[in-house]
């Protein structure tokens, strides 16, 4: 028999979702994907953490600029082709300003989630981090997402920058 | 003698200035928003755009959400808000009383040199009535702007005033240095927003003192 608490932690999106709340993250920002859909539904719910949603993903990484900026520590969660989106106030606001953000990012278009039309998005996306310079990691699915979690969250801290982690539909869609 | 002038951008920040709220904390889009706000009026509650066009809006709501005891005012252009108009949806369905836009309406991008906008003749507080806030207003006046920056909190929303303005396409020095990181520490420092402490000395959390 497995405890509640032993539950959450192999169910992954409550992993998720347990680790922003025990990091204090107090504010989410995003825009809606298949897979986010009932997590922004259960941080709605929680009574620590303000959900905003976005209509765009480049106007959601300014408000967690600018709550990040106000003190609050501060998620993203997006799809991949949202990511792509926000290249520019990616590097003249978040990264110029040296913004820690956490990007909780679903990994659309890989191929795990072989989409004919989430493809083309899955096919660019890691060389565009890595030409825009935005820090990334693919979750392992072998491994608690927890801790993984925690670990983007601190490299964006420790190294004032956001942290994008791509994360596959275990892991995020409830 | 009728003049249909429009006031300029310095008749507004002056009345601003004059009007600006205790523990007030202001957001300034790129360009002479921001270099003419820092030669006026230059505070380390002042949190200076350098390019990211379109972004102080969503920017300033983040802040006004994070900082909701705190006066948050927020200064665009005409030009840069076209290139996110669904941030005015967003702010108004957030709708925080403590956040007041003022939307420089010059008629054009005044800091790419004056170019034409896709359309200058919108009526900006209808867009934003229509978008979810309510006090949304077109003003022609400067002392009219002080005197909405006073009322301010009586309000029960975010209010956006759009004001009629000349454009000024000479570029103004600021007196200090805008870069970005000293203006993100600066305001951070000034509003003693809480600093992470590093792993290493057993933090990994956001804390005070």
């Amino acid at each position: 028999m497995t405890t509640p608490t032993e539950g959450a932690e192999t169910h992954r999106p409550s992993a998720v979702l347990n680790t922003l709340k025990r990091l204090g993250f107090g504010v989410v920002v995003s825009v809606p994907d298949g897979w986010l859909g009932e997590m922004l539904i259960r941080i709605e719910q929680e009574p620590t953490i303000k959900l905003v949603r976005a209509t765009h993903e480049e106007e959601a990484l300014a408000i967690a600029c600018g709550s990040r900026l106000g003190g609050v520590r501060t998620a993203l969660l997006v799809q991949n082709a949202g990511v792509l989106s926000m290249g520019a106030g990616m590097v003249s606001l978040a990264q110029r300003y040296q913004f820690p953000l956490l990007m909780l990012v679903s990994y659309r278009g890989n191929p795990e989630d072989p989409v004919f039309y989430h493809v083309p998005k899955g096919r660019v996306t890691e060389p565009v981090f890595r030409g825009i310079g935005l820090s990334h990691a693919c979750s392992d699915r072998h491994r608690p997402i927890g801790p993984q979690v925690e670990q983007a969250a601190t490299y964006a801290e420790e190294a004032s920058c956001p942290f994008a982690l791509l994360l596959s539909r275990e892991d995020i869609q409830w | 003698m009728v003049t249909t002038a429009r006031p300029t951008r310095t008749d507004y920040y002056k009345a601003l200035a004059a009007n600006l709220p205790a523990r007030a904390l202001v957001v300034t889009s790129l360009g002479n928003a921001s270099y003419l706000w820092a030669a006026l009026h230059h505070a380390t509650e002042n949190f200076y755009f350098e390019d990211a066009m379109g972004l102080t809006l969503p920017l300033a709501l983040g802040v006004a959400i994070s900082q909701p005891d705190r006066p948050v005012i927020a200064v665009e252009g005409d030009g840069a808000l076209l290139m996110h108009l669904g941030a005015l949806v967003t702010i108004g369905a957030v709708n925080p009383a403590n956040l007041t836009i003022l939307l420089i309406q010059n008629g054009v991008h005044g800091a790419a040199g004056g170019q034409a906008l896709a359309n200058a003749s919108l009526d900006l507080a209808a867009v934003a009535r229509a978008s979810g806030i309510s006090h949304a207003e077109n003003l022609t006046r400067a002392d009219l702007l002080g005197e909405r920056i006073k009322s301010a909190p009586e309000r029960n929303g975010t209010g956006f005033l759009v004001l009629a303005t000349e454009p000024d396409l000479e570029v103004v020095t600021p007196p200090v240095s805008l870069d970005p990181v000293a203006t993100k520490l600066r305001f951070m420092t000034a509003i003693d927003a809480p600093r992470y402490v590093p792993t290493l000395f057993g933090g990994g959390m956001l804390t005070r003192g």
